[in-house]
């Protein structure tokens, strides 16, 4: 799960993809900007088959390669 | 760091030099650099293109500038009122192009009405409204998402998350709006060999809160670098009708009612004002904070949001690109 989290913010940032670390925190960072974070979370929909509702559009969730990773581990785990 | 922020920052207090100074800017640069013989303007009786044609008016001569109204099918009729009305006041001269019948053409409410339905089916664009939404705090770390909301013939609202394909295919529809406008503009301004005088605000164009090519295009902006509070000032002064300066902005874009603080901008304008200006100018949090009534790490993500939004809208500021 993380691996397919990496490649897709890897291959679908604008900036140096090789600077990402895990934890690097891609929005505050400027690794994606709005049209690319609404891009993410139709990938995390559609590759994981979760639904993102209002409130789980917090920084905890979304902040990091590994913040994504926990987030879609509890979505997938509560399904 | 600066310091020293205070509320009245913004207030011109020279108002006469700087309206005189813009008006002959506006004169000089476009006999010199343009050379061109006068203006026009697109009006809609919002305070921004007024306070433009205001403006232009003074600096060309009313004979010399000519003003369009663009409404479409999805206008507020106040708008074709409120543009006359300013029109007569500036004794310039106003037609009215309607675009609706070029949108049909486009195929722009037809491909907005598709992604619409797409998300809601029972979406009929005959008794339906709808509007875009934003879904972020502007205090938040994570840029917004984007919702769509439509309203039924008895008022009931409803509202859905946006997907990335869907939201794209509503503003990029919306935009043939603009863009079409910029084309009807430029045909009466070769027609008369006169320059386009654009209307966007400093927070329009440094925000990116405009259509490239489309609002976006112009030859000149004469209000470019004037802040929206700024904007009212100098409209007030020039003599814009009060019914025009006290219109809350908006967008006028989709079917249902949206402010541009709803649609855009989240804060209310003397408060975004006075915050942009203080992330500009690169006062200190802590002074910003404590005249704004905000927390310093408050003021810290509010200015980090404003960076994101300048960096996320510089390709709608670019030029293009050549070798």
């Amino acid at each position: 799960m993380k691996e397919a989290v990496r490649t897709y913010i890897k291959e679908n940032t604008f900036k140096e993809a090789n600077k990402i670390e895990d934890s690097t925190l891609i929005f505050q960072e400027g690794f994606f900007d709005s049209m690319g974070f609404v891009m993410l979370i139709d990938f995390l929909e559609e590759h994981f088959q979760v639904k993102t509702s209002d409130e789980d559009l917090v920084e905890e969730n979304f902040e990091s390669i590994d913040a994504i990773t926990a987030y879609i581990n509890r979505k997938t785990n509560a399904n | 760091m600066k310091t020293g922020f205070h509320k009245d920052i913004l207030h011109i207090q020279n108002i006469d030099e700087v309206v005189e100074s813009i008006v002959t800017k506006l004169k000089t640069d476009t006999h010199n650099q343009l050379k061109r013989y006068g203006g026009v303007v697109g009006i809609s009786g919002g305070i921004d293109s007024s306070c433009t044609l205001a403006l232009a008016a003074k600096a060309f001569g009313p004979q010399r500038v000519f003003s369009i109204m663009l409404p479409e099918k999805d206008s507020s009729s106040d708008s074709e009122k409120l543009a006359r009305k300013l029109a007569e006041k500036f004794e310039v001269e106003a037609i009215v192009e309607n675009i609706s019948g070029a949108l049909t053409g486009f195929g722009c409410y037809e491909r907005r009405d598709q992604a619409v339905r797409h998300v809601f089916p029972e979406y009929d664009p005959a008794s339906y409204k709808m509007k875009i939404g934003i879904k972020s705090a502007p205090q938040s770390k994570l840029p917004p998402v984007f919702s769509v909301i439509i309203i039924d013939p008895d008022g009931k609202e409803k509202s859905a998350k946006l997907s990335a394909k869907d939201y794209m295919q509503i503003v990029a529809a919306s935009n043939f709006k603009q863009r079409t406008r910029m084309s009807m503009l430029y045909y009466h301004a070769e027609r008369l060999h006169y320059a386009v005088i654009g209307t966007p605000n400093k927070h329009e164009v440094e925000q990116g809160f405009f259509v490239k090519y489309g609002d976006g295009g112009a030859d000149i902006m004469p209000i470019g670098h004037l802040y929206k509070t700024q904007v009212y000032q100098l409209s007030e002064y020039l003599g814009v009708p009060q019914e025009i300066i006290d219109r809350t902005p908006t967008t006028d874009t989709y079917t249902a009612e949206q402010t541009q603080e709803e649609f855009f901008y989240q804060f209310p304008f003397k408060t975004m004002d006075l915050l942009w200006y203080g992330y500009e100018n690169e006062y200190h949090p802590e002074n910003v904070a404590e005249v704004m009534g905000y927390s310093k790490e408050e003021i810290l993500d509010i200015f980090s949001n404003f960076k994101r939004k300048q960096e996320t809208t510089a390709y709608l500021r670019m030029a293009p690109i050549k070798w």
